[in-house]
């Protein structure tokens, strides 16, 4: 079962993008922050992180800095936020982000794009997402 | 290659703890560039302590002086301009978390207008190191928050929203309804749902609904604000 760590500081989104990888079948840990994803990155490995910009103490540019400077496995990372500041996607990409979106992502659109980044295609193509 | 092991003094170990092993060069060059500098942090401390020298430290090019210079102008009054105007060019974290905690130890106006200044940088790290400052100073901060909700710039207000999580003041609340409420832009209104389902009461429930009313194809605002008159009906 694939694994998705989603770092976000708002709980809401993180329960909105949590229900969303689940229902999907995807096992989802959660960090309040960069600092405390860090922290599970170096316990677990995963296979795709979701990834909020604004957080207190490390935001999402600092994590994705720190997180492709490890030598660890590497995952695709998207990057999700309210900004859509060209400058902001340049930014994200720099720091090492697979993909940028802007918040709010509909359900089917997070879904199609995890799935594709995983090179994964959903059980059953009737399914709705 | 030669290789080999330092030993210093503890102060020095400090700064050489990431050169433990290296080339003999670049350990001679390393301990050349040490001695030309004060080998200890109160050496730093003590270079200048009137207003015009830790001024002019502010702008000094080691960390450690700007550093010292930030936490020891919070005993000159006038201040607050220079340290904001350094802090929106600051690169260095430390200094920068420095500069703001002086600036939220001094809170004066213009303090509180240069951290406002701050939810406009591109500087992501900056920027959210000043929402958290503002967050310390609510009564300081209330004056201006009316004004930055309604600021042009959607993340302005987004940002203001931030502010607003874990700010101490009894007009929460009416200003995150007032948001769900008013504010046309998506991101702005899903910010303030958010923060409702922590801090909202019952008087949240009909914004709220309404809400819903005026987004109804965006499921994010459905599932917040669901989930937020959900934890408002428990209590």
């Amino acid at each position: 079962m694939k694994r998705i760590l989603i770092i976000d500081d708002a709980a809401t989104v993180r329960l909105y993008h949590r229900g969303i990888l689940e229902n999907a079948g995807f096992t989802v840990v959660e960090a309040v922050n960069g600092l405390e994803a860090l922290e599970h990155v170096a316990n677990t490995v995963f296979d795709l992180y979701l990834v909020d910009i604004n957080m207190p103490k490390l935001d999402g540019y600092g994590f994705l800095r720190e997180l492709r400077s490890k030598d660890i496995p590497q995952a695709p990372a998207i990057m999700v936020s309210t900004e859509a500041a060209v400058n902001d996607q340049k930014l994200a990409y720099a720091s090492g982000a697979n993909l940028y979106l802007i918040k709010p992502v509909r359900p089917q659109r997070l879904l199609s794009h995890v799935l594709t980044l995983l090179g994964l295609t959903l059980p059953n193509p009737d399914h709705s997402l | 290659m030669t290789l080999a092991v330092v030993n210093v003094s503890p102060i020095a170990n400090k700064k050489f703890h990431s050169l433990l092993i290296k080339t003999k060069s670049e350990i001679e060059m390393a301990l050349t560039k040490a001695a030309s500098q004060p080998t200890t942090i109160e050496d730093e401390r003590q270079r200048i302590r009137d207003q015009a020298g830790l001024l002019i430290a502010l702008a000094d090019s080691n960390p450690l002086v700007r550093r010292w210079a930030a936490r020891d102008l919070l005993t000159y009054s006038n201040v607050s301009a220079a340290l904001v105007e350094r802090l929106l060019i600051e690169t260095e974290p430390s200094v920068i978390e420095v500069i703001l905690t002086t600036l939220t130890r001094i809170g004066d106006e213009c303090a509180i207008e240069g951290l406002i200044r701050c939810l406009r940088t591109e500087n992501a790290m900056l920027r959210n190191a000043a929402i958290e400052a503002m967050k310390l100073l609510p009564d300081e901060i209330a004056p201006f928050i009316s004004h930055l909700l309604n600021d042009p710039d959607p993340d302005v207000r987004i940002f203001t929203v931030d502010v607003l999580e874990s700010l101490r003041h009894p007009q929460v609340e009416s200003w995150l309804i007032r948001v769900i409420t008013e504010d046309a832009h998506l991101n702005v209104c899903g910010a303030a749902v958010d923060l409702l389902g922590e801090v909202g009461s019952e008087c949240a429930r009909p914004a709220l609904l309404a809400l819903k009313q005026r987004f109804p194809e965006e499921p994010y605002i459905q599932f917040a604000a669901d989930l937020a008159l959900t934890r408002i009906a428990a209590g």
